[in-house]
């Protein structure tokens, strides 16, 4: 059962797709394994889409209906309602040959397994398209770093032996975790497989495994961002440069 | 805008196309969408069009800050409209909203390739544009299935797992097997060939 979840802010910003790429992987990871949240972005969506088009008042339409669109829209012209870039733009769209063969997350999505220390596990899908540099290991615990290129922000992957610890720390910026697999305590808790742990310079903490357990991690050490939570939600280029 | 009957059809849909400043979201939308599928419909491209462009445009100027840019997001959007229209499911949810996840997608990476220089598009991981859920089961069953096989294979006798386990689990090959569990190629074949029919015979029976 996940407990933790990210705020409803954030999931905003979220579907808006003004959070950095580190963080937007990590909540998509998150939304991935959480079906609360997959049903709140759902929701957050169509508030944005409606905001972003209007309201969109047609109920979904059960199936293909054989519209005759020459019969409705009679004989006007509903190309003089656009100047003439977007005329030629629409041309050049319209003028492009099928790509049918081409199209994104069509195919059947195949999981992709990573092995580290003798576990296995599963990589989000959000993650599938990003460099991992190679596992890098300290007495019990592996870290392998995601090529985001994210400014000060980085992402990781750790992985954490049975009865392995992480020495106590804080963060001067925020840390967000997210458990794939496996549980760990620290002074707050326990958590589990799914939670999303949202951690800044408040927070002192030890995480203990007793199982082992493998996370995503992204963390910022970067002086701008003590102001910590509320910064996260601003647009994007803010925070980057 | 006001609605009132007696008014021939295509005046009305006139109307919604020269008001667009009223955000009213014209209810043929996901007709149009479909007639693009289907057909490559120009007309309803068109009607697709000149909805979304300007709102799109909008958008992306408040996004991307150059109209330059913006334009090139109109240019991303309403391609990928009008090339995957086929991947838009009316049962599903609202046309509005299917390219919103578009647009939303192809800004993302627009941003990400401004600020970063990365060329690396994660937009449509992020943020899968078709709902998987059709594929999460497939997964899913996979998944059973290959649990379920996996028992199977462990109730056969050793020498059977052996084989089996390296040959499909390890993807030896038959000569491989034979050296390292030292037995003439021949039994490798026979107990392959035992152990398969032992494992039809059950996965037949649960599907009983």
């Amino acid at each position: 059962m996940i407990k933790l979840h990210p705020e409803t802010p954030m999931l905003s910003s979220f579907v808006a797709g003004e959070l950095p790429a580190s963080v937007s992987v990590i909540i998509a990871s998150h939304v991935e394994m959480c079906s609360v949240c997959q049903q709140e972005v759902e929701r957050l969506t169509l508030q944005a889409a409606n905001a972003c088009f209007g309201e969109s008042n047609v109920m979904p339409m059960a199936g293909v209906d054989s519209v005759q669109i020459d019969d409705e829209f009679g004989s006007f012209s509903l190309e003089a309602e656009l100047d003439s870039n977007e005329l030629s733009m629409l041309e050049a769209i319209t003028g492009m040959a099928p790509e049918r063969d081409t199209i994104v997350n069509t195919a059947v999505v195949e999981d992709k397994e990573i092995e580290v220390s003798g576990v296995r596990f599963t990589i989000p899908r959000a993650l599938r398209a990003v460099e991992m540099k190679p596992f890098q290991g300290l007495g019990k615990l592996s870290r392998s770093r995601l090529s985001l290129e994210d400014g000060d922000i980085r992402t990781s992957i750790l992985h954490i032996d049975k009865g392995g610890s992480v020495p106590t720390h804080t963060h001067k910026g925020f840390e967000i975790t997210l458990l794939l697999q496996g549980s760990f305590e620290d002074e707050m808790g326990t958590y589990h497989a799914g939670d999303f742990i949202w951690l800044d310079g408040k927070h002192t903490h030890q995480p203990v495994t007793k199982t082992g357990c493998v996370c995503l991690t992204v963390s910022s050490n970067a002086i701008r961002f003590t102001k910590g939570v509320s910064q996260l939600l601003n647009p994007i280029g803010q925070f980057i440069y | 805008m006001q609605k009132s009957d007696g008014i021939p059809h295509f005046v009305e849909v006139n109307n919604i196309i020269s008001s667009q400043s009223e955000d009213q979201v014209p209810a043929e939308l996901s007709s149009w969408l479909t007639l693009v599928a289907s057909q490559r419909d120009k007309r309803a491209f068109t009607a697709i069009f000149t909805f979304f462009a300007p709102k799109i445009k909008r958008f992306g100027i408040k996004q991307l800050n150059t109209e330059a840019m913006a334009a090139e997001l109109v240019q991303e959007t309403l391609s990928k409209v009008w090339n995957k229209a086929h991947l838009f499911d009316p049962s599903k949810g609202a046309a509005t909203t299917w390219v919103y996840s578009i647009m939303r997608n192809a800004s993302f990476d627009m941003l990400r390739k401004i600020k970063t220089k990365n060329e690396l598009l994660l937009g449509d991981d992020i943020w899968p544009i078709e709902t998987e859920e059709h594929s999460d089961s497939e997964v899913y069953a996979d998944h059973l299935m290959e649990r379920q096989m996996v028992a199977y294979v462990d109730q056969l006798p050793e020498a059977q797992q052996l084989v089996v386990k390296g040959v499909y689990f390890q993807e030896l090959s038959q000569e491989q097997l034979a050296k390292q569990l030292d037995v003439p190629i021949g039994t490798v074949k026979s107990r392959l060939r035992l152990a398969l029919a032992k494992l039809k015979e059950q996965v037949g029976e649960s599907h009983d």
